[in-house]
């Protein structure tokens, strides 16, 4: 937002306009981000970004659909935000069962190939809905379901349920959680001797504090890549992702995320909707934002008739953590580095 | 083997909930205090033992003597600076809502200073184990997180029960009038209770961040944590809560491998659901104490 307006703003309908965000903080509660949202509607915003997590996501929704106001989130992936007939509400990821298809696709070219797998979620909207997915895309794929964890949202131990891994060890174990979560089992499996062939998390690897907190151990990880800085797509405002990461870089100390480019591209969408519908009337937004398709730094947004992200121009690659650093290994297309399989054991890495 | 397995693993997650519970039982049994911003404090030992070891490379557990000293002293000017204006004021429930607004001040204060993310504290050694045979496994880092607390706690035992100002603390936490009679300094004395809480606070989030990855909103589940502790162990004594930790940690372990992982938060509430109606009502909601015991 600020690169648009340094650059003199958005021509809207012949009409230049400068962006304004309200940022407030909802400190990851529900009741919370209802409040201040609410609160955002009374004072007539028209336009919103969406919080983190589809606990939060999926209640403030309710509020911006009922005013008619659209939402243009990369915060919520549960299917609950996509399934109940919300017309405003747009999402940049596919829905969280619908996340899991091209990971199957590349389980099945591994040779040597793994047969079994074992599923560790926790109790949260996304992680819930994203490891059903999991299980559904891997039966269907022809791979053989050992056992299927559920944990408590927060984890403070999975010492158990490493137990239980190590007595009946399934080739791939799939973990669906978010960040500290996917560390903390990582680290347990690590120094509980806890080794499986093949070790998938979806959200966490993605991040430098991850990779750091496990050093040489996170080598061979696997998890879902929502996003690349090196990948070439064009965009209207930044020209590509490679100068959206530079320029990111040049105005901040925190490493770059997936989280911060599919932000942008919530607000680069948004400036393309409302010049398609030459206005900045929300409903008319609306409809705009239903028919986009367009490239961006984040890929190719297409919506879903229900507003999520299109499972195959949005869905996610696959990333491998390689000498520290995260690589794209699938689709073979994409691929940054040599895949590393199989997998050594944890001691046996360097 | 799967249950010495669990055994194993519900004591060391039982000497860590102890070790971070200890401080809440040691204020709520001397000064009546019930600190929400315990958690708060857990994480800035966390966050303090973090950046020494990030910016120093020392070894974490080594961070632990300097943390708890810098804690003792904030602890000392807080309660002076704030919990005891409160009660003077107001009450002691005033200081409950103290405590709950320093506990949102200092999550804010943590985002602040060290962003959102979460942290974790990697000793050179956090990733070996020991096999004790028929598949038990347990790891350096929990093993050194027990022995840690276990020796902590056993040092607090011991200046409670056999020097000058643990006998000082607890004469004044028993009567406190008796005490100002003896010449004793009370608000003294409550003042050093909170910050020996505060350090031993700060030493269960040095070594929680040695054990688990966190970020500033886990503050709430440890003020949580230490409050199920001290409803099961008792307060104002470090065996309360060791013992109250120590059987949290099993009923922890012990559901999530006989009932269900999804289940330990519920089973510890369902326990402390429990024993606050043994408390409360021992005779059930409606019913009337037995015959015999009246």
């Amino acid at each position: 937002m600020r690169f648009i307006n340094e650059q003199g703003g958005v021509d809207i309908a012949g009409t230049r306009y400068q962006l304004e965000l309200r940022l407030f903080d909802d400190a990851s509660d529900p009741s919370r981000a209802v409040t201040l949202i609410q609160r955002l509607i009374d004072d007539n915003v028209d336009f919103f970004l969406g919080s983190f997590g589809s606990n939060i996501v999926l209640p403030t929704a309710a509020i911006t659909e009922r005013a008619e106001k659209p939402m243009v989130q990369a915060g919520g992936g549960s299917d609950q935000i996509f399934t109940q007939g919300n017309r405003y509400v747009f999402g940049m990821f596919p829905r969280a069962t619908r996340q899991f298809q091209s990971t199957v696709a590349f389980f099945k070219t591994l040779n040597p190939q793994p047969n079994t797998f074992s599923v560790i979620a926790t109790n949260d909207a996304f992680s819930k809905t994203f490891a059903a997915g999991i299980v559904k895309d891997m039966q269907a794929g022809g791979f053989q379901l050992i056992e299927n964890y559920l944990l408590p949202e927060h984890i403070s131990d999975a010492s158990s349920v490493l137990a239980s891994v190590r007595a009946k060890t399934p080739d791939m174990l799939l973990c669906a959680m978010h960040d500290q979560n996917s560390l903390l089992i990582a680290r347990q499996m690590i120094a509980t001797g806890t080794h499986v062939g093949l070790l998938f998390q979806g959200l966490g690897p993605q991040l430098a504090s991850y990779r750091e907190a496990l050093g040489r151990h996170a080598s061979g990880i696997f998890y879902s890549i929502y996003w690349d800085p090196r990948t070439t797509w064009n965009d209207p405002f930044f020209e590509s992702a490679g100068k959206f990461a530079a320029y990111y870089a040049r105005h901040n100390t925190r490493p770059i995320a997936y989280h911060v480019a599919a932000g942008a591209a919530c607000i680069v969408t948004y400036v393309k909707a409302m010049q398609a519908a030459g206005s900045i009337d929300p409903v008319k937004v609306r409809d705009a934002l239903a028919a986009t398709d367009l490239e961006t730094l984040y890929g190719r947004i297409r919506f879903t008739a229900e507003g999520d992200g299109d499972a195959v121009a949005m869905g996610p690659s696959v990333g491998q953590v390689l000498k520290g650093a995260g690589e794209v290994v699938y689709p073979a297309g994409g691929r940054t580095a040599e895949l590393l399989w199989p997998v050594p054991a944890w001691d046996k890495k360097n | 083997m799967l249950a010495l397995q669990t055994i194993l693993d519900g004591l060391v997650l039982g000497g860590l909930y102890a070790l971070a519970a200890v401080g809440f039982s040691l204020i709520f049994g001397v000064l009546g205090v019930v600190n929400l911003s315990h958690g708060a404090i857990v994480m800035i030992g966390a966050y303090l033992t973090w950046f020494a070891w990030h910016t120093t490379g020392l070894d974490p557990l080594l961070c632990i003597p300097p943390v708890m000293v810098v804690m003792f002293c904030a602890g000392y000017l807080y309660q002076r600076g704030l919990i005891q204006l409160a009660v003077d004021r107001s009450s002691l429930l005033a200081s409950m809502l103290v405590t709950f607004g320093v506990a949102l001040m200092l999550r804010n204060l943590l985002v602040l200073v060290f962003s959102p993310d979460f942290k974790s504290i990697s000793a050179g050694w956090a990733f070996s184990f020991v096999r004790l045979g028929g598949g038990v496994t347990i790891d350096l880092v929990r093993i050194s997180a027990l022995g840690a607390s276990l020796a902590l706690l056993g040092a607090l035992a011991y200046v409670l029960n056999h020097t000058r100002i643990g006998r000082v603390i607890r004469a004044t936490a028993q009567q406190e009038l008796a005490a100002r009679l003896c010449g004793v300094n009370a608000r003294h004395v409550y003042a050093v209770t909170f910050g020996v809480s505060a350090a031993f606070a700060g030493a269960s989030g040095a070594i929680l961040g040695i054990v688990l990855p966190f970020s500033p909103p886990d503050e709430a589940n440890w003020t949580l944590n230490a409050f199920v502790v001290v409803v099961l162990g008792g307060v104002g004594s470090p065996s309360g809560a060791l013992l109250g930790g120590l059987l949290l940690g099993l009923i922890s372990t012990a559901t999530s491998q006989l009932i269900g992982p999804a289940f330990p938060n519920a089973m510890m509430f369902l326990i402390l659901v429990l024993m606050l109606m043994l408390m409360v009502r021992p005779a059930g909601l409606l019913g009337n104490a037995f015959a015999g015991s009246r």
